[in-house]
């Protein structure tokens, strides 16, 4: 087969509603843009531990604790699934790793924000969780086999993220003034960065066509956007918090919610590495790949002596 | 009498299990490779959960809430053991002090599923799965790295000279208990420590780790403890003082 | 070994006695014994597991339908070459989401290559799309005895399963209730 037939049989697959699975011909740029989002998404679960993370230690119950760390355990666990299905399509761990460590390799901005009260805790489960939730339901029917698997695996165990946050939000609304008062302040810092995780407008969107056509992405950013925003400001109005938008209406022609323009220049900004805590979460990272050179080492020689890894 | 006896020695075994999971909840996304953070994390909500069903014994024997106990107590009302309250330290430090701890828990719950307390029995027998699993990892971990490299080795003598004193305060039993050991309600100290003593000693040898010299543990009293532990409980307690108790978190 | 990661071990996962060793995904791991611990931790969170496998990628020996049906792969073994044991994996069918490599059966063969083979002669070959052979003694598998420190903890972290969590009624409650009020509350957020 020609270059040009086998890509014509690769999309026909696609088109049949076929999984494409490690092994197969597929067309670099397929390839490349699966190894791009892949690895960044699983980037995004590694660094998504620290800003929850920094508030284990002070959970205010020990139920609090046992379900924040079960959390943060299992983002652990995502980041593992998603590095592996990376792996499947010939880049190893070490090298997505190190490029993001060297500053070269993305992951959501969301979490170049600081959590800064207890009460980030619960609304990053109910607001950031439940856009990951979105993304990844339409992921687990992407093209590629592995990638799809694991968003299977990974929708199931996400549901209780976003439900530990709703129970403690709720809480917090009925609660003390002060925890009202907490749960509403988290809104209005976690809110913006949320609608960001869609990423940029299609317009500007430069890999969204091709990435529908090939079957990775099935909605665009703003179709997902804007079926986020939708059930998020019904939600939370049913709990009494305010959308820290003064531009947003309901529109009863299209039975949507119309949000107030992004702050594109702090989108970008963020993105590119001018965020609150990007230097910080990077830092994090790089001190435990350092930290832990050493062990990683003494096993190597451990398992080389006996013959084995 | 029996009772309060009991609920301190309980309140003894929960603080241990509550602490040491906290300390071992600070290495979640800072841990040597994405594995670790998943089965160290594995490891603190396995703690965390005995805590809880020894905290829930404790609130049967003496009437007050899992989270008041907790949270609503100072340093000088903890009962547990200075081992647990340090700071986590390096990697030798954090795997080598859950080995030493998941071997005394072995050797407990292996007599408690056997107390003459039906509740003290059930919940050993909860926690004992968990435990033995634990002590799997651990002694990998504390064999690999006693054996790997001369840095590994560096370290986990380092940690080890540090920490046996600690450990032996585990067999430091508290004021009184002698009454509860005679009412078979929980083991003899002494017998404890000999066969804790023989296991770790037979394992950190097989690891190339000499065993330390000293014999006396670091605290006599549970009620003695460190500068730690007052850092460690003015963060874990911080936001659920800002409220009093009784609000929902 | 350079590999600041360790090496990959792919992982098998059996949920029930009655159901074939299905490809989870892998494991970062310094040798088999931990790799099935590592297992075990990422895998087993949550019920239900009866057994795992593990065993080094590069043992694998792998090969789409497609690449099985050109014929540069395979040559002979010597008739006297020792055999031993080869666990045979594949994946069937499409185009389903839910396909994983999975445990068809053991051949007896002298080397990689020919452990195919003779898994395409024992084995049905039709709507397979992959296989996979390991040599035997390269897969590090649980113990039985070891279940109930291995698996039967994750059942008891129930903290885990979303219906620990039980929201839903709480916000339908709620929305009926504004579901009560006038339509014209919904135009705008902030008045």
């Amino acid at each position: 087969m020609t270059e040009t037939e086998q890509l014509q049989a690769f999309e026909a697959r696609i088109a049949r509603g076929e999984k494409i699975e490690p092994g197969d011909w597929m067309p670099d740029a397929y390839r490349q843009q699966l190894i791009r989002m892949i690895s960044q998404h699983a980037h995004s679960e590694i660094i998504g531990m620290l800003p929850e993370g920094a508030w284990l230690q002070r959970a205010p119950t020990l139920r609090r604790k046992l379900v924040l760390l079960a959390k943060v355990q299992d983002e652990g666990g995502h980041g593992q699934y998603l590095y592996h299905a990376a792996e499947t399509l010939g880049v190893t761990r070490a090298e997505m790793i190190d490029a993001l460590l060297a500053g070269r390799a993305k992951y959501s901005s969301v979490f170049n924000y600081p959590t800064l009260t207890w009460a980030d805790i619960g609304m990053i489960g109910w607001l950031v969780d439940g856009a990951a939730i979105q993304n990844q339901t339409m992921l687990a029917h992407c093209s590629y086999g592995p990638y799809a698997r694991a968003m299977v695996r990974i929708c199931a165990e996400e549901t209780f993220h976003k439900k530990q946050g709703m129970e403690q939000i709720i809480r917090y609304t009925r609660g003390t003034p002060r925890q009202k008062q907490m749960a509403q302040d988290a809104l209005n810092r976690w809110w913006w960065p949320s609608l960001m995780m869609f990423g940029p407008h299609d317009a500007t969107s430069p890999n969204s066509a091709q990435l529908i056509r090939w079957g990775i992405k099935t909605k665009t950013n703003d179709e997902l956007r804007q079926d986020f925003v939708n059930k998020m400001v019904s939600d939370f109005h049913a709990v009494g918090l305010t959308i820290p938008d003064p531009d947003l209406y309901y529109d009863a022609s299209s039975g949507n919610w119309i949000s107030g323009e992004i702050n594109w220049d702090e989108f970008w900004r963020v993105v590119k590495g001018d965020g609150p805590c990007n230097a910080e979460r990077l830092q994090a990272r790089r001190e435990a790949q350092e930290n832990g050179a050493w062990v990683r080492e003494a096993l190597a020689a451990y398992a080389a002596a006996r013959g084995e890894g | 009498m029996n009772d309060t006896l009991l609920a301190r020695n309980v309140l003894a075994l929960a603080d241990d299990s509550l602490l040491l999971g906290h300390r071992n909840s600070e290495w979640a996304g800072h841990a040597p490779i994405l594995e670790e953070d998943i089965a160290f994390a594995n490891l603190a909500l396995d703690e965390l959960g005995h805590a809880q069903l020894w905290y829930e014994l404790h609130q049967e024997l003496t009437g007050r809430e899992p989270d008041e106990t907790i949270f609503f107590r100072d340093a000088a009302d903890y009962l547990n053991i200075q081992l647990v309250e340090l700071p986590k330290g390096d990697w030798a430090f954090s795997m080598l002090r859950q080995y030493l701890f998941d071997a005394y828990e072995n050797v407990l719950l292996a007599h408690l599923v056997n107390s003459s307390n039906a509740r003290v029995a059930e919940i050993a027998a909860k926690q004992r799965p968990e435990e033995m699993y634990h002590l799997r990892h651990t002694a990998h971990w504390v064999k690999r790295l006693g054996l790997g490299a001369a840095e590994s080795h560096r370290r986990m003598t380092a940690a080890l000279n540090e920490l046996w004193a600690y450990a032996l305060q585990l067999f430091a039993p508290l004021e009184n208990a002698q009454a509860l050991t005679d009412a078979n309600i929980l083991p003899n100290p002494r017998a404890l420590q000999t066969e804790w003593e023989n296991q770790v000693g037979a394992h950190l040898t097989a690891s190339a780790l000499a065993i330390p010299a000293a014999r006396a543990p670091r605290a006599k009293s549970r009620s003695e403890h460190t500068a730690h532990l007052r850092e460690l409980l003015t963060e874990m307690q911080e936001v659920a003082r800002s409220e009093v108790y009784g609000v929902e978190w | 070994m350079n590999d600041s990661q360790w090496a990959r071990y792919e992982v098998f996962e059996q949920e029930r006695a009655s159901a074939p060793h299905r490809n989870a995904g892998s494991v970062h791991a310094s040798d088999a014994e931990m790799a099935l611990g590592n297992a075990r931790d990422v895998f087993v969170r949550r019920p239900n597991c009866f057994s795992l496998w593990v065993v080094p990628e590069a043992a694998v020996f792998a090969k789409t339908a497609q690449e099985v049906a050109r014929d540069d792969w395979y040559t002979a073994p010597a008739a006297d070459a020792p055999r031993e044991t080869y666990l045979v994996f594949n994946k069937k069918g499409q185009p389903a989401r839910e396909t994983f490599v999975e445990y068809v059966g053991e051949v007896k063969a002298a080397a990689p290559a020919h452990a195919l083979r003779v898994a395409l002669e024992t084995f049905p070959t039709q709507d397979v799309f992959v296989w996979w052979v390991a040599p035997e003694r390269r897969v590090l598998k649980s113990e039985q005895a070891d279940a109930a420190s291995m698996f039967a903890p994750a059942r008891t972290k129930k903290y885990r399963m979303h219906t620990f969590y039980p929201v839903e009624p709480i916000m339908r409650e709620l929305k009926s209730a504004q579901g009560m009020l006038d339509n014209s509350e919904k135009m705008t957020d902030n008045d």
